[in-house]
């Protein structure tokens, strides 16, 4: 099945540290800004959302036509507005990605992400990136 | 609880859902009423609606309550009827490119609009476009008439015959004719015996009402009294009324506003209509609505209410059931119960009794349903959800209706789509009604039909929906209104594009999703650019193009249609914040020279406290030779001048930027300068204080017009291609030509020679600047800053033929040039060099002699080697001699030496100091800095190995280990030298043996030996060393008459070697035991490249403190005869030795020699004293001599054995040693003792005289005893020697 998937990391204050396009659909010309366009959009219900359940992975949050958002919610998320500091906040995950792809994912993320790591710069390891990729074929 | 009435919502369908009447008139009645510029229609309109009218109203129950608000819709018969759906298309489209244009020159207008929707989060920004209302009433209007609702169906009519017309009762009669009437009636749908009420108009300025009134009895008594109405019009006599508060300027859509509506209407006519309006609505058509009502209850009711009807009915229904199944299931007549049970609800629902609407709407929807009519069944639903909101019941059920309404129209495809759309904008009003703005944008997403311009406008207002939720979705606002946008855009609404893309710019503005922002730019630029606003395109255009993160086809669409953009408004932009190139500011250098000259850019990048450290030694004895010199400055030069940087008339000060594009594709970069603005000297107060005004207001107009600006200055501009991804350094200087001030104010370039990109270097005002720097504190742009001084001279000097790669231990003769382009001469010259080890200066008489000849042996060998010594001493800084001066045009040339002492990169710094004559300048003395690299690959692992001879006591065998480590370069091993003045060294091969093919090919191994002799006898050198110059030279290629010895004592020779020296110190500096080798190579002349005669290359390796004594201070020798015949049978023989005992340290040794005999019987290892010289073997006079703890041989006082005893048990004849079994002795250093030893030998045999032992000591206290890795004494064991006593015949 031809799949179409976008990854996205955003940390707090709506910065996108990572990105990734990681559907084996063929890819279209815009794919990359209707993705970043619906997730960003997605946001306005995780913020709200988030703060009223106590589950970290929100399946669904919204859609846009027959495109799904899907969010992994990190407890940075929760940490930061309470300032008690911490790396991550918000992950969307677009698509049919599982709930075990964000979770493993995070996990690289809390390991690979240093005490040396400013809040909000991007992620450009490119070791992460493919760590990333290979989760994703795997799972999609 | 909210008043549901109050409600946009309740507002709305108070309006929309009102009792029709239906006009009728004759044209003479509509010329009447033109005269006001009003159809009789518009006229009557503006008193339909009564806001206090207090009626009572009794329907089904016998309660009566009262409305207070009521309303007439009026239409003429011939508008009753479905409205034409292309017309209305037509007619919204038009509609909404209106309200775009508006809209669009409103936003224009005002460019500051998107600042303030910044504040839209916080604020109350709650208007949303009012067009937005007017577009939704027309898309409701569309679906009006349709025969399935009730409450669009006429409920009385009114037909209005003007005095004037002929035979008035008959105009009556033939206007409700039946074939005019609208379809509605005509087809069943509604009942055709609608209440008629007859208006007889007359005009005031046609005559007198008596015609009228004469009429009017005449109409009462054909169609009866109540039904008869009259009204008058147009009474003002002759001039036109204005009216003060126009009542008919709303109803008026096309009216202009100089056109005086109602002109001819007095105050009379006016309250004539208004009571005409009243009297119907409240004496005729409430009543009648109310009559009607009770009847098709009391009809309902009896048909369909109660236990028995209900059951009837269902099974009616169930037998019907497979009848005629059309798409709209059955028709309904208005006599059917269907029918009535929905006028009935209607008319409930007009007459605000909305507990009786919903209980016969509940009735037949159950029935609809049934039937299958889906589209009736819609209907009620929809119905039903609206009587829930205006009666403020469930919630709930409200919406559960109206979402089953709209679906269900949804499902009856392109025939319920308008009927779909309304339903959802009243959905959607409930929804905002109960400030669900959320839900209400999902509706409007879902009303989003195939229309693209019904849903452009629907998304639109889904945004704004998304905005007034709370808390407010800004980002779904966004991106809502791009997607509107988007379909703006496809149905060519240009304007409106632009307008919702600005405004989802405010939400967008300032985020890092860079996709969405390149998107958003990228298409209001083009949008802008289509409509022909090039300025305000290439402003959004300009945020696109540092799209790295874009592919590479989209920076190539970003930046072509950028260009092209450009291109059309057909002038070249200037602009401030060009994203494209990208230019490191972190990068910035600035280079100029002050005191401080560069003799390359390279020198200029390296670090300035390496230089400092170069230069403290030259330059602290300029300033403390003149200790007013400071004084003297700052009498020359004001404070202010003094805190920023000082720069020379003529001279370049560079900057060097970096630029890199962010872009895979490559962009051509034109015209790249410093802005700069120079002021010369002569009234400088004044100057300052114009220049700081008019900075002021004028500055972008000082950075434009830079480049005609002044003669003063001269500077240098660039054009390079950038490719995709590069980065380039670009150097761009300023020349100021005159004394003054130079301030680099930025740079500027052309991207493809039309877009003119600035970069102001440091963003404080200038203002500030001189502010600050009256305060005395430093700026950060007073890097920036300098103060031009007047000419003075600079040196150039560039080290001629400096290779850049070279071999380990090449050796170079170089020539420093020195130039002086200016007229005044320079004096005082110094310089000094980071690395001796590498490069040395040379003597000047060096520069006449040719390179490798220079080298080599002359016959006054004597004289260079005691100024060599001289010179290494006063190393540090090179003092060129008294009276050298640099001046004109002719080089001052000095040699130096390089040699590259060990492999790796080396960069070598010069520093060369000179002062001026000329003392009344600011600057007295400058420095030169060069700096080069040099890249040195390893050649030749030399290595050397002593050991010590066996045959005399001071000669030691070297052997030689010399590996070729270059890959393909050939050396010939040429000469090996070894230095110390008091070593002899000699070949023990013929060279022809050593190296067949001259030569060391690459890859390489060989290994070849010398003697080497220490020739000074005495033990005491030092002081000779000067004197005696017993070097000595081996050949080690085989003789031929041109080959000459390289002069190893020649100045440059020895000054790398003292240098060497000090590199490979090692510890135990000044132990005499070393020895100092040289070995010097040549590269093969010229045998790779024939045609490229390479001056010959001579290469020294020197390898120093090569150890020769490894046991110990001290080093012995026996010596005695070999072979010997003697007579056994006289007696035994007795052999006298003689042991050399060397002291090779600098210390008194303490010796003592014990000899032993075998402690055993057996062995052959006798330890006698033995005086006999032994044999030695042919081959080998040395061997290895283990260390001294090792030893075991226990030496013990022995004493004579008794010589028959041992003789017959042993298998080799025992000897003795006699004489002192142990001697003890202090030896000098550097001496040379002899001990004389005696053996005796009672039978001939071969004997090894190895069994005697040395011990010696050092004394404790020669030395402090910090040296730790220096044994303090130790114990050696005899060398074998043979000796060999044959029988005497």
């Amino acid at each position: 099945m031809a799949t179409t998937a976008c990854f996205i990391i955003v940390s707090r204050n709506d910065i996108p540290i990572y990105e990734a396009e990681v559907g084996v659909a063929a890819k279209r010309e815009d794919a990359a800004q209707l993705h970043q366009f619906i997730l960003h959009a997605a946001l306005d219900v995780v913020q709200d959302l988030a703060w009223t359940t106590s589950a970290m992975y929100l399946k669904s949050v919204d859609r846009f036509n027959e495109l799904v958002v899907s969010v992994y919610v990190t407890a940075g998320h929760i940490l930061f507005t309470i300032r008690l500091a911490l790396l991550l906040s918000v992950e969307v995950v677009v698509a049919n990605c599982l709930p075990d792809l964000a979770v493993k994912i995070n996990i690289q993320i809390q390991t690979l992400l240093n005490p040396l790591y400013l809040p909000g710069s991007r992620i450009t390891s490119s070791h992460f990136d493919t760590k990333v990729r290979a989760l994703a074929r795997k799972y999609l | 609880m909210m008043d549901p009435s109050r409600t946009p919502l309740g507002q709305m369908l108070l309006d929309e859902i009102t009792p029709i009447l239906m006009l009728l008139s004759t044209p003479t009645v509509e010329d009447s009423c033109l005269k006001n510029g009003l159809t009789f229609l518009q006229m009557l309109s503006p008193f339909s609606s009564f806001n206090n009218i207090d009626v009572p109203v009794r329907t089904a129950s016998d309660q009566p309550y009262r409305i207070h608000k009521f309303k007439l819709r009026l239409f003429y018969a011939s508008d009753v009827r479905s409205p034409d759906l292309k017309g209305a298309k037509e007619h919204l489209k038009h509609v909404i490119t209106e309200a775009g244009e508006k809209v669009f020159s409103e936003l224009t207008s005002d460019e500051e609009e998107i600042d303030q929707h910044q504040q839209l989060a916080s604020s109350e920004y709650r208007n949303t476009p009012s067009w937005f209302q007017l577009l939704n009433k027309e898309l409701v209007r569309v679906v009006s008439f349709s025969d399935h609702e009730a409450f669009d169906h006429p409920v009385a009519c009114l037909l209005a015959v003007s005095s004037k017309d002929e035979q008035p009762i008959n105009r009556f009669v033939d206007l409700f004719n039946t074939n005019k009437l609208p379809s509605l009636l005509n087809d069943g749908a509604m009942d055709p015996k609608i209440s008629k009420h007859y208006l007889l108009v007359h005009d005031n300025q046609d005559g007198h009402a008596d015609r009228a009134s004469k009429i009017l009895t005449e109409m009462r008594s054909t169609f009866g009294t109540s039904n008869c109405l009259f009204l008058c019009i147009n009474s003002t006599p002759d001039a036109p009324i204005k009216h003060e508060e126009n009542p008919w300027a709303a109803f008026v859509s096309d009216a202009s506003p100089s056109k005086d509506l109602g002109c001819f209407l007095n105050i009379d006519d006016i309250s004539e209509i208004k009571d005409l309006m009243q009297d119907l609505s409240s004496k005729h058509i409430i009543p009648n609505m109310e009559q009607n009502i009770r009847v098709l209850n009391q009809q309902v009711s009896a048909s369909r209410k109660g236990f028995r009807n209900q059951i009837k009915n269902l099974w009616w229904r169930k037998g019907k059931e497979d009848g005629a199944d059309s798409l709209n299931g059955p028709m309904y007549n208005y006599n059917s119960i269907e029918s009535q049970i929905r006028v009935l609800g209607d008319y409930a629902f007009m007459l605000w009794d909305y507990e009786l609407a919903l209980s016969n709407y509940r009735l037949i929807s159950t029935d609809y349903k049934i039937d299958k009519a889906w589209k009736r069944y819609a209907g009620v639903q929809e119905m039903m959800g609206l009587t829930y909101f205006m009666s403020d019941q469930s919630r709930k059920e409200a919406e559960y209706c109206m979402e089953n309404a709209f679906n269900t129209y949804l499902k009856l495809g392109l025939p319920g789509q308008q009927n779909a759309t309304r339903c959802g904008l009243w959905w959607v009003e409930m929804l905002k009604a109960w400030d669900q703005y959320k839900e209400a944008a999902t509706v409007y997403f879902r009303i989003c039909g195939e229309d693209i311009l019904h849903s452009a406008v629907m998304l639109e207002q889904a945004s704004y929906c998304y905005l007034l939720s709370r808390p407010s979705m800004l980002r779904k606002y966004g991106f809502h209104l791009v997607l509107s946008g988007e379909q703006y855009k496809k149905c060519d609404q240009i304007k409106h594009a632009i307008r919702t893309y600005r405004s989802a710019l405010s939400v967008f503005k300032g985020t890092t999703w860079s996709y969405i922002c390149d998107h958003v730019h990228f298409h209001i630029g083009q949008w802008y650019a289509s409509l022909g606003m090039y300025d305000v395109a290439v402003k959004h255009m300009m945020e696109v193009l540092a799209c790295s993160h874009q592919s590479k086809s989209m920076q190539e669409l970003f930046v072509g249609d950028f260009l092209k953009i450009v291109e059309k408004t057909g002038r070249t932009f200037e602009v401030t914040k060009l994203q494209l190139p990208v230019i490191n500011v972190s990068s910035l250098k600035v280079i100029f020279e002050d005191s401080r000259t560069f003799g390359s850019p390279l020198a200029a990048n390296t670090r300035e406290s390496l230089w400092r450290s170069l230069e403290e030694e030259m330059i602290s004895s300029f300033s403390a030779a003149k200790t007013n010199w400071l004084e003297l400055q700052s009498k020359l030069v004001s404070r202010k001048n003094s805190q920023s940087n000082v720069c020379v008339a003529g001279e370049a000060v560079n900057v060097i930027i970096e630029f890199k594009n962010p872009l895979q594709i490559a962009i051509p970069i034109s015209g790249v300068t410093l802005i700069c603005k120079h002021s010369a000297i002569t009234d400088e107060v004044r100057l300052d204080e114009n220049k700081s005004i008019v900075e002021d207001d004028n500055d972008i107009d000082h950075f434009k017009d830079m480049s005609s600006n002044n003669s003063s200055i001269l500077m240098s501009e660039v054009d390079f291609l950038l490719g995709g991804g590069e980065t380039t350094m670009v150097q761009l200087s300023v020349t100021p030509r005159v004394e003054g001030t130079l301030e680099i104010l930025g740079v500027r370039w052309k991207l493809s020679g039309t877009i003119v990109g600035f970069l102001k270097f440091e963003l404080s005002l200038p203002k500030n600047i001189v502010k600050s720097r009256r305060k005395g504190k430093r700026s950060p742009n007073d890097k920036f800053k300098f103060m031009v001084i007047k000419s003075i001279p600079k040196l150039q000097a560039s080290i001629n033929s400096l290779p850049g790669k070279v071999y380990a231990g090449d050796l170079w003769q170089l020539v420093l040039e020195l130039k002086n382009p200016s007229e005044f001469p320079v004096k005082n010259l110094k310089m000094k060099i980071s690395h001796p080890r590498f490069l040395i200066i040379g003597n000047q008489e060096d520069i006449k002699s040719e390179f490798p000849a220079c080298l080599t042996k002359k016959i006054d060998s004597g004289q260079s080697d005691a100024h060599a010594n001289h010179s290494i001493l006063s190393d540090t800084v090179f003092l060129f001699p008294e009276g050298t001066s640099v001046q004109g045009k002719t080089p001052f040339l000095w040699p130096l030496w390089f040699r590259a002492a060990v492999p790796g990169e080396i960069s070598l710094y010069l520093s060369i100091y000179y002062e001026m004559e000329d003392i009344s300048s600011i600057i007295k003395y400058r420095t030169l800095r060069l700096h080069y690299n040099v890249q040195v690959l390893p050649s030749l692992d030399v290595s050397f190995q002593i050991s010590p001879s066996r045959l005399r006591i001071h000669e030691f065998l070297v052997r030689l280990d010399v590996v070729n480590k270059t890959s393909s370069e050939c050396f010939q091993v040429y000469q090996l030298s070894s230095i110390g003045h008091h070593w002899q060294i000699s070949l023990l091969q013929p060279p022809d043996t050593i190296f067949p093919s001259q030569s060391l090919m690459a890859g390489q191994a060989i290994s070849c030996f010398f003697t080497l002799k220490n020739s000074s006898k005495l033990s005491t050198s030092e002081d000779n060393l000067s004197t005696m110059n017993v070097t000595s030279d081996v050949i080690l290629v085989p003789q031929s008459s041109e080959d000459l010895l390289y002069d190893v004592n020649s100045a440059s020779l020895v000054k790398f070697h003292h240098y060497e020296r000090l590199q490979q110190e090692l510890s135990d500096e000044g132990d005499l035991n070393t020895v100092d080798f040289l070995l010097i190579s040549q590269t093969l002349k010229s045998t790779n490249n024939p045609g490229f005669s390479d001056p010959p290359r001579v290469m020294s390796h020197h390898a120093c403190h090569s150890c020769i004594a490894s046991t110990g201070p001290i080093s012995w020798l026996l010596d005695g005869p070999q072979t010997l015949h003697h007579d056994f049978s006289e007696s035994f023989c007795e052999i006298d030795l003689k042991m050399h005992l060397y002291n090779s340290s600098g210390a008194t040794v303490f010796v003592r020699i014990d000899t032993s005999d075998s402690a055993g019987i057996g062995g052959h290892t006798n330890s006698f004293n033995a005086v006999q010289s032994a044999i030695p073997d042919n081959q080998a006079g040395w061997h290895y001599v283990p260390p001294v703890n090792e030893l075991k041989v226990t030496t013990s006082n022995v004493l004579e054995t008794q010589p028959g005893k041992a003789l017959p048990l042993e298998s080799a004849s025992p000897f003795v040693w006699s004489g002192s079994s142990s001697t003890n002795l202090h030896l000098e250093p550097m001496s040379l003792v002899e001990i004389p030893l005696q053996i005796c030998v009672f039978t001939p045999g071969t004997y090894d005289l190895s069994n005697y032992a040395l011990s010696w000591k050092l004394p404790s206290k020669v030395r402090g005893d910090s040296n730790q890795t220096k044994l303090r004494s130790g114990k050696c064991q005899g060398y074998k020697h043979y000796l060999t006593v044959l029988q005497s015949i």
